[in-house]
């Protein structure tokens, strides 16, 4: 079916998110909570646009917004902005210091915060994107703590996991770099906990935590060249495939 | 007065009444009856029933067939009501209500103002039965529209009959229940689950937990019925567990239900199975949003998902689910009983049938009333509710809870409807119903939800946690006294974006509050910032009481009521208070009869 | 802090099949129990229903009526519904933070009372109500505060602020 975003023609599938066929047409809708190796969290509400269906106008949040009709989608329109402009008064209030949210400030035209008591060191924005990737991995060891205004996140009783792996996924997704991880003389520091960094057998450099490493050879079988970094990884599944050509 | 046959006499145990012992009334009645030699061919009963309503006056006794209606009851009154009515079929005076329209005391309740207005629907047999008893549900007609659904009715049939009853959903939004049912039935997918929302978490409402507590059966015959119109076998009852009376009668209701054929395998022979089993909630306001409820009940966080998928086609563990609210599923057994004609025949166009309501703050009777839709404010208020309490000025009312508004002396005579409280910028709620006199500041009620919100929001999207952080930061300081003149923009501009940028219903709600105090008090807020001011005495930073000199009788009153010390003369000379002793409780205003305690601002310059 | 025997939680895990559905319910049961949610048995549960205990922290910590810290043996619960707030219950709770030096959501040292603040009991006609282990005091002032808590034998601190 087709649906129009912003006077644009778009070709959409039954079902499709309306932000993915947005970016699919060069589209641009702000997101921060928005992974696209995750399903979408719709709880930074930057990405909300209007949808026009008949005489009925209304505000979705197009990550999770489903188009099963042929409508008519306003990415940009003053109501919008103003609203997306509140949010990120909100986000900016909340993260004051942090890059990005500092640069979405300067993209909609706001000055900075002076009205609300303000927490310099926070950074966190509450996605909860990296709750999501940990839960991915398979892993459970972070999750969202209390609820409303004292919610953060965090290992049981904020200590360190037994369960994490080190893997950094969470500090991977994290639109707002609000994690702490941080590697040094092979240790890898990350939710009050050490991990031991492993080199890659093939350029030495070091890649990941031992612990992930054994995680992933247990999940996915020794022969997955688990002790490559990525890059050396690639490469050697590059050169297996033009070996197999040359023959 | 009737001297033959049967005599029962109905104590309440609403949670009102319990509050002021009761039980005690009632164990002590069942006591002295026994001991008392009452003419064996009167068989006296006692029982302990669900909320009367007047629970300003609780606790209620009440004596049928003689239709004896006492109020405040205490354990010592006891043997003269045993004496006098019991055995010599005289009415205990002093135990009578006062009708203050006809200024004299009344034996009937149906001669009350209170009674009289009201039309009890979802609330039959709340306060009529025990309900603990089957026996007494059915002797009042229970479970016979259940029989008649199974044995004559398709499902097709029992959705067309309450669409056409109009009856919409009573848990906040009013969503047509009907058509609700309809869109579950229609989907192909198994098993479906249907759901009791018990989880009233509005502060200032206990409409749900009577009707649970009093009558649990209607709840789970409306249960079944919409379980076989959308081919459900399976239900769940999700109840606050701070509610335990109304968990334990639910629980005892299922079992006997079970045992009677009404409830588990092959219901009335009709060979349709269904069951149905109590959750308790955990203890979050956010819960009453029907996803996170359902989050709940999968035993995770209770936190919402967005909508666009309805819960009729993905519900409860991704099947398709109807989700009804206490009072509405109480509605669907009257509907099928008497029919859609008639129960359309009750209310307003778009709103058919009645609405429970809590009655409480300023008003002289707080209880528990129904009415049908479209009755006005005012004679709710001031019919059934008897006014302002201790004469003072009506000042608002707050319908919906923390997603409701406050509604202003010039709306008073605005019908009780959905649409017409939408359209007022509150909304119809559950049925909490909060009157305000002058001495409640706007600017404060507006604060004290915000707080309530901020602690129970789930905080899981950005508008609802932040904005209602900030609204809630900008509030406390105006409250304070350090209020700045962008204030109000601000809230006002936060408040529109959270009405249609949050992810649910709780925080697309959040900011009405705010929003109607601003657009009816908007002078209140102004003289907190502006004047640093509190008009209604309650911001104690902005609040110093004194005495008006010319209109001090010199009587002493505030004196005597001062618990601080604070108010300094001698009587029959004016009085005055020192304002360092002064804590600000108000008490010497509330007291004063001649209006001579004042309220003046922080900023002493200010007249 | 007495060493408390946990071997109960086991017969209440048992009373319910290993199923994420019921896990609100056992908590509740533990709590009601226990007075609070003992990790050693948050981690008993783990293992029970096969849930992270990340999960099990996560809605240990949601739900209100749940608590990871031992409450006192009797539970204060002071109604600050939109009724009890239009009928003062902060002075309510201001008397108590006086009698019995505590805050709201705290416990006294001796382990006996703790208080909270709840949203509406449903027992707006009779406001402002406190709760003390499910009994009910309704139209409380702050003057019969004193009164009530008696009620639960002396008071701790009884000699030293008199």
């Amino acid at each position: 079916m087709e649906i129009i975003i912003d006077g644009k023609k778009c070709e959409a599938q039954y079902g499709e998110y309306l932000l993915d066929i947005a970016r699919k047409n060069g589209i641009h809708i702000p997101t921060l909570c928005h992974s696209d190796a995750l399903p979408g969290q719709a709880t930074c509400r930057l990405c909300i646009v209007e949808v026009v269906e008949g005489s009925r106008r209304r505000v979705v949040t197009s990550c999770v917004f489903p188009v099963t009709r042929e409508v008519e989608v306003f990415t940009n329109s003053e109501k919008i902005r103003r609203m997306r402009k509140n949010i990120i008064r909100l986000l900016s209030a909340r993260a004051p210091k942090n890059e990005f949210i500092q640069k979405l400030r300067e993209e909609y035209g706001l000055l900075q915060e002076t009205r609300f008591a303000v927490d310099e060191k926070e950074n966190c924005i509450l996605c909860g994107l990296c709750v999501r990737a940990c839960e991915e991995m398979g892993i459970f060891a972070i999750s969202t703590v209390n609820r409303g205004i004292e919610k953060k996140v965090s290992t049981p009783f904020d200590e360190a996991s037994d369960v994490c792996i080190g893997c950094g996924a969470c500090a991977f997704v994290c639109p707002t770099r609000a994690i702490n991880i941080m590697d040094e003389n092979g240790v890898r520091h990350l939710w009050n906990k050490e991990f031991q960094l492993v080199k890659c057998q093939k350029c030495g450099e070091y890649f990941t935590t031992r612990e992930h490493q054994e995680y992933m050879k247990q999940k996915f079988g020794e022969d997955n060249n688990y002790t490559l970094c990525e890059k050396c990884r690639k490469k050697a599944a590059g050169e297996k495939m033009a070996e197999c050509y040359r023959i | 007065m009737s001297k033959h046959g049967n005599r029962t006499i109905l104590v309440c145990c609403g949670p009102g009444c319990l509050s002021n012992h009761s039980m005690d009334v009632y164990e002590e009645l069942k006591a002295r009856i026994s001991q008392a030699k009452i003419k064996a061919e009167v068989k006296t009963e006692v029982k302990a029933t669900g909320c009367h309503g007047l629970c300003e006056k609780g606790p209620l006794v009440r004596i049928e067939p003689d239709d004896i209606f006492y109020t405040g009851v205490k354990v010592s009154d006891v043997p003269e009501i045993v004496e006098k009515t019991l055995l010599n079929h005289q009415v205990v005076e002093k135990l009578l209500y006062h009708e203050p329209s006809v200024g004299r005391k009344v034996i009937s309740p149906k001669q009350t103002r209170f009674y009289k207005k009201q039309m009890k629907l979802a609330l039959r047999n709340v306060g009529e039965i025990d309900p603990s008893s089957i026996e007494d549900y059915i002797h009042r007609g229970g479970y016979k529209a259940l029989g008649r659904v199974l044995s004559e009715l398709s499902p097709d049939e029992v959705i067309t009959e309450i669409e056409k009853s109009g009856l919409r959903g009573r848990g906040g939004a009013g969503f047509p229940t009907g058509w609700k049912w309809r869109q579950c039935a229609r989907m192909q997918y198994y098993p479906k689950y249907v759901i009791c929302n018990g989880d009233e978490g509005d502060p200032g409402a206990f409409m749900d937990r009577c009707i649970m507590e009093g009558d649990p059966h209607s709840v789970i015959e409306g249960m079944v019925i919409g379980a076989y119109a959308v081919g459900s076998h399976e239900g769940f009852i999700y109840i606050r567990d701070e509610y335990f009376l109304a968990i334990r009668n639910m629980s005892h209701a299922i079992e006997q239900a079970r045992d009677k054929g009404f409830l588990g395998k092959n219901i009335l022979g009709s060979n349709f199975d269904f069951d149905v089993q109590i959750v308790r909630g955990g203890g979050a306001f956010v819960c009453g949003e029907s996803t996170a409820l359902m989050a709940s009940i999968e035993g995770k966080v209770g936190e919402p998902r967005a909508k666009y998928i309805r819960s009729v086609e993905r519900g409860l563990w991704g099947k398709p689910t109807v989700l009804n609210n206490v009072e509405t599923w109480a509605n669907v057994p009257v509907i099928m009983d008497r029919g859609a004609e008639w129960f359309s025949s009750i209310g307003t166009e778009n709103s058919k049938g009645t609405k429970v309501f809590s009655l409480v703050g300023k008003v002289q009777n707080t209880g528990l009333i129904e009415v049908p839709m479209g009755m006005t404010l005012r004679e709710i208020i001031f019919d059934i509710g008897g006014g302002i309490a201790g004469g003072r000025k009506f000042k608002a009312v707050q319908t919906g809870g923390p997603s409701g508004g406050c509604i202003p002396e010039s709306l008073i005579d605005l019908p009780v409807d959905f649409d017409s409280l939408n359209n007022a910028g509150s909304m119809m709620g559950s049925g909490g119903m909060i009157v305000m006199d002058d001495r409640t500041c706007m600017v404060d009620v507006a604060r004290f939800y915000l707080t309530f919100l901020s602690e129970e929001s789930c905080g899981k999207c950005v508008p609802c946690r932040e904005g209602i952080r900030r609204m809630l930061e900008i509030l406390n300081e105006i409250c304070e006294g350090r209020g700045q003149p962008d204030d109000l923009d601000t809230l006002a501009e936060l408040g529109e974006m959270l009405k249609e940028a949050s992810l649910c219903g709780l925080g697309k709600s959040a900011p009405n509050p705010v929003l109607t105090t601003l657009r009816y008090f908007k002078d209140e807020y102004l003289a907190h910032v502006n004047e640093k001011t509190c008009p209604a005495g309650v911001c104690k930073n902005l609040t110093v009481y004194y005495i008006d000199e010319s209109q001090c009788k010199g009587c002493g009153l505030c004196q005597k009521n001062c618990p601080s010390h604070a108010v300094e003369g001698q009587r029959g000379q004016p009085f005055a208070i020192d304002e360092t002793k002064c804590i600000k409780c108000g008490s010497c205003m509330d007291v004063c009869r001649f209006g001579a305690v004042r309220i003046r601002g922080r900023d002493k310059s200010w007249k | 802090m007495e060493l408390k025997d946990f071997s109960y939680a086991r017969t209440i895990l048992e009373q319910y099949p290993p199923e994420r559905r019921f896990l609100l319910a056992i908590l509740q049961d533990i709590q009601k129990h226990y007075n609070y949610i003992p990790r050693p048995i948050l981690e008993m549960l783990r293992d029970y229903l096969d849930v992270p205990l990340s999960k099990l922290y996560s809605v240990a910590t949601f739900y209100k009526a749940l608590s990871l810290k031992p409450k006192g043996r009797y539970v204060i619960k002071v109604c600050d519904g939109t009724a009890c707030h239009l009928k003062s219950s902060q002075s309510i709770i201001d008397e108590i933070k006086k009698v019995l030096k505590i805050v709201p959501g705290s416990t006294t040292g001796d382990g006996k009372f703790s208080l909270e603040t709840v949203n509406c009991l449903g027992s707006c006609a009779v406001s402002p109500v406190m709760v003390i282990n499910d009994r009910f005091y309704g139209r409380v002032t702050p003057s019969r505060v004193r009164e009530i808590l008696e009620e639960y034998g002396r008071l701790e601190n009884e000699q030293t602020w008199k």
